[in-house]
């Protein structure tokens, strides 16, 4: 091992506790955090991490639909009200390839200066209005940072309730090489303090919240996308 | 709630250097609103200056000095009363801290810091008094001075007085919180960066409309008066106990008799 | 007080732009943030929490950083330990070399600028593209960050305008603030794809995992650290946390401080290089661990500083940085963080003013996310500054007699009694303009005439 290594281990002199109390310790500081959090996040987890996401401060936009076939018919429309060309970049996730693209393009390797992509994130958080992406073979790292507008498909199933819930979920599984929270579109206030999307990631951030088909299957309301805070 | 002479506290008023000095109206006035509210007023004799200027600046060994004579001229009263937040959060806060744990003079320095008060925040937190037949008919902002609304979390207290004033309105200035500039040695060993700072204090003392500047620390309310005198305000500036103690009628921070 | 800080203090007191701009950003920044806080009720408790999460790590340092380095090993990463800045920067420009890097982009990072990296990489001729926004301003205009969060607050819309006219290749009119992002995000792109390595810092280092953390709002961490063939990191050994949830516990608290958000945009735990079947990522990741100062803290009474989140909360609400800006202090962190760690980074001699240039209103303490006591921290300084002798002779002096006084009262009170009328002959109808050795008061201000006859003479007239 390097010197510099030894010097700052001398500094820091010989550990005085045992690991096994650090860890103890370690574990007991996160038993207070279930009583200050901040956000209440409501019974149905999916609604509110749809109204966390369209809310002002985050401001995408969202919608819910019932069963994964209907997504390709929320992207058409999203494209149609975006006003961009059928065609888009798909990452290459098992749930987004079995769906049926027919009368748009879909390829599986992202342009730099790619106009949509398609994701899917295994699951969000309510409290933040976060999506989480884990990546590996079928996520790209880049599918959510290139792209200027950004469609993510989420079941609403596995909307989680708190940001302790993904720590949780993810210290169950290997870890991925990156473990992506993306909340909101790309921004930066680095002029003045301005609020401008889009800086270097996408400037536009669509959610498609997947309900499951359950008879008997209730439409629920889509959300319209909210303006962007430009108050920043 | 009436206080009988029999169990009427002892209090020891410590006026600050810079009231017995600048501003002894002030002194005046904590006499008769403490007497006022039922307490037996003493004025220590050796009393002088509460060490801050050299705690501010790092002079530990100088400051502990002072603080051992004030110490010992402050320890046989059953309060003590200071008029100025920063004063009496040196005592409170700063005097145990000059002291190793354990030692005699740690211990004396605990003991006197649980006994001594701000005079506004003693008078409505622990006198529960209410200044009574008291008139002023005026527009007035109130500056919370950093030491005493941070130190000791005075905010409500000299409001909840001044409500109590007849006639007296209290316009809230943006910035109420907003440290003034003063900083004690700060605004004389940088005056320039003192003066930016001020100049945007006595910009929304300006704004709000008041008539009358309040506070409850001298040092700030010299600095920001000074500065609003040197622009030519009419606005003018009291301690709280002056107007609480009916004196307002008399010069404010400046002003002839 | 040094005259080089006075210099610069004044030559930001001057320029009004700079005023502007320091208001805008902190101005929105104080009043994000307060509506954040005011959102959670808890605050307060989550601050004691986020002060014990890093008290926690900063009493058992070896630990977590053994276990991170085990952790870090193990997800394949490569981890190198510097000891000075020096040290953590021939790192980074010995991985350069030996990748024969020829571009390399840069996500913003305060450790980077601390240990002077864009300084050794000119200095070795490796092209560097700063790839957060501000700091691609920042770079362009040959400047250095003047704020830990929004490095180009001192650049106003038009002097960015003229500088990505002068600098892009493809900039456009530029009329609006929209027009100058998108302008730098097409100058960008092609420079995120083609660089050979990729830089950033962490802000968190996560022991049980080996990850480190980032958070961009813009995305630019992500788009530096993916696509090169390699990902160095260089974090401060103090950014430990036991695990992912210990880092969520602090998210909270250091997004709000900063930006009165909830959460950043982009919030990315990194974990070693590509894997086998990854479709994107770097083939090598190295973790540079720096110590620059900071076990000497702990050994020096300045533990309390590493629980450090870099939010710049501190700043934005500090009286002096709204006036003078960060240039002024002269060094890599302004405002009460900075006025803390510039002592230990540059030493106090250079650095004696800014514990000093503090008015020590502690609102820096109440809005610190995890309860630093800067104002003690700072007074600590004062101390240190008195004892080394840094004080000017003049002052030692002037105290050293107020002094014999204070502790003398007859002394005193026959000193006030002369000295009284004699500062009142300076008054005119109350008010004194200008009066030898006051200047420091006068220039800028009137002062109120002393009272003909102190207090405690009156006092004594009365028989009480």
């Amino acid at each position: 091992m390097s010197q510099a290594r030894d010097a700052i281990f001398a500094a820091l002199g010989p550990s005085q506790t045992q690991s096994a109390d650090i860890l103890r310790h370690a574990d007991a500081l996160l038993d207070r955090v279930a009583a200050l959090r901040p956000n209440r996040v409501g019974d149905d987890l999916a609604d509110s991490f749809l109204a966390r996401v369209t809310g002002p401060v985050i401001g995408a936009s969202g919608q819910r639909v019932t069963g994964v076939e209907s997504v390709p018919d929320a992207v058409r429309a999203y494209l149609l009200a975006q006003d961009q060309p059928p065609s888009l970049a798909l990452q290459p996730h098992a749930k987004l390839l079995s769906l049926d693209w027919s009368g748009i393009e879909t390829h599986h390797a992202i342009a730099v200066d790619e106009a949509v992509a398609v994701c899917f994130a295994p699951y969000a958080v309510a409290e933040t209005g976060s999506l989480v992406f884990r990546s590996g073979a079928d996520m790209p790292v880049l599918f959510a940072f290139l792209p200027l507008h950004h469609i993510v498909v989420v079941d609403a199933a596995s909307v989680v309730a708190w940001l302790e819930d993904c720590a949780a979920i993810e210290a169950s599984r290997a870890t991925p090489r990156n473990l992506n929270l993306v909340t909101g579109a790309s921004g930066t206030t680095d002029i003045e303090g301005a609020l401008v999307r889009g800086a270097h990631g996408p400037a536009q951030l669509h959610i498609i919240l997947v309900d499951p088909v359950l008879p008997p299957a209730e439409k629920l309301p889509s959300h319209v996308p909210a303006t962007p805070d430009t108050s920043r | 709630m009436p206080i009988s002479a029999k169990n009427a506290p002892r209090v020891g008023l410590f006026v600050t250097c810079l009231v017995d000095s600048m501003r002894p109206s002030i002194g005046f006035a904590a006499i008769a609103l403490l007497e006022a509210a039922g307490c037996v007023v003493e004025i220590p004799r050796a009393q002088t200056c509460c060490g801050q200027p050299a705690l501010n600046s790092g002079d530990t060994a100088g400051a502990t000095e002072v603080a051992k004579h004030t110490i010992a001229l402050l320890e046989g009263y059953d309060h003590v009363v200071i008029p100025s937040g920063s004063c009496a959060g040196t005592i409170r806060v700063h005097y145990p801290e000059l002291f190793p744990a354990g030692s005699p003079w740690h211990a004396r320095a605990v003991a006197l810091a649980a006994r001594t008060f701000e005079l506004l925040s003693y008078l409505a937190d622990i006198q529960r008094f209410q200044p009574q037949g008291v008139a002023l008919q005026a527009r007035a902002t109130y500056h919370d001075s950093c030491s005493g609304l941070r130190e000791l979390g005075i905010k409500a207290q000299p409001r909840k007085l001044l409500a109590k004033v007849e006639g007296l309105a209290i316009t809230e200035m943006d910035g109420a919180e907003t440290c003034c500039g003063f900083g004690g040695t700060f605004c004389v060993k940088y005056p320039a960066i003192s003066n930016a700072i001020t100049e945007e204090k006595t910009a929304n003392i300006k704004a709000s409309g008041a008539e009358l500047l309040l506070g409850g620390d001298l040092g700030c309310l010299m600095n920001m008066a000074g500065k609003l005198h040197r622009e030519g305000s009419p606005v003018r500036a009291f301690h709280a106990a002056e107007v609480l103690a009916g004196m307002a009628d008399g010069p404010a921070i400046g002003e002839v008799a | 007080m040094t005259t080089a800080f006075i210099e610069r203090s004044n030559r930001a007191l001057a320029d009004r732009n700079l005023k502007l701009a320091i208001d805008r950003t902190t101005g929105t920044a104080r009043t994000k943030r307060a509506a954040a806080v005011a959102a959670w009720p808890q605050f307060e408790s989550a601050r004691d929490l986020g002060r014990d999460i890093k008290d926690h790590v900063t009493a058992n340092l070896a630990h977590y950083l053994s276990e991170f380095e085990r952790n870090a090993i193990a997800s394949g990463a490569h981890v190198h330990w510097a000891r000075t800045a020096q040290e953590a920067c021939d790192i980074v420009i010995g991985i350069c070399r030996a990748e024969d890097a020829r571009s390399v982009t840069r996500a913003k990072s305060m450790l980077g600028e601390e240990i002077g990296l864009p300084h050794a990489m000119a200095d070795a001729g490796i092209e560097r593209v700063e790839t957060d926004l501000a700091e691609h301003i920042v770079q362009l205009a040959g400047d250095t960050p003047s704020h830990i969060v929004w490095p180009a607050l001192h650049k106003t819309r038009e002097q960015v305008r003229e500088l990505f006219l002068a600098h892009h290749t493809d900039p456009g009119a530029l009329a609006t603030v929209e027009a100058m992002v998108s302008s730098a995000r097409r100058q960008l792109r092609q420079k995120f794809m083609a660089a050979d390595i990729g830089i950033s810092g962490a802000n968190f280092l996560v022991a049980d995992t080996g990850s480190i953390c980032t958070v961009t709002n813009e995305g630019n961490a992500e788009l530096t650290t993916t696509p090169p063939r390699v990902h160095i990191v260089t974090a401060g050994i103090e950014k430990l946390v036991p695990s992912t949830a210990h880092a969520m516990s602090l998210l909270r608290l250091l997004v709000r401080s900063a930006t009165g958000a909830e959460l950043t945009q982009y919030t990315t735990f990194h974990c070693g290089p590509k894997r086998v079947g990854d479709a994107d990522g770097p083939e090598a990741f190295h973790i540079v661990l720096v110590d620059n100062g900071r076990t000497k803290m702990l050994t020096e009474g300045l533990a309390e500083m590493l629980r450090c989140l870099r939010c710049g909360a501190c700043l934005n609400h500090c009286v002096v940085y709204r006036q003078i800006g960060g240039h002024a202090y002269g060094g890599t962190y302004p405002g009460p963080m900075g006025a803390v760690l510039t002592p230990v980074l540059d030493g106090l001699p250079i650095a004696q003013d800014l514990p000093k240039a503090c008015t020590l209103n502690g609102l820096c303490e109440e809005v610190c996310p995890v309860k630093i006591p800067l104002p003690a921290m700072l007074r600590g300084w004062r101390e240190r500054a008195w004892r080394d002798g840094l004080e000017p002779q003049t002052i030692r002096n002037g105290l050293g007699l107020w002094r014999f006084m204070v502790v003398r009262p007859g002394l005193y009170r026959l000193a006030t009694r002369i000295a009284l009328p004699a500062i009142r002959l300076f008054a005119r109808r109350g008010w004194i303009r200008s009066m030898p050795l006051a200047g420091g008061w006068t220039r800028h201000r009137d002062l109120p005439a002393p009272a003909a006859r102190s207090f405690m003479d009156q006092i004594r007239s009365q028989g009480r």
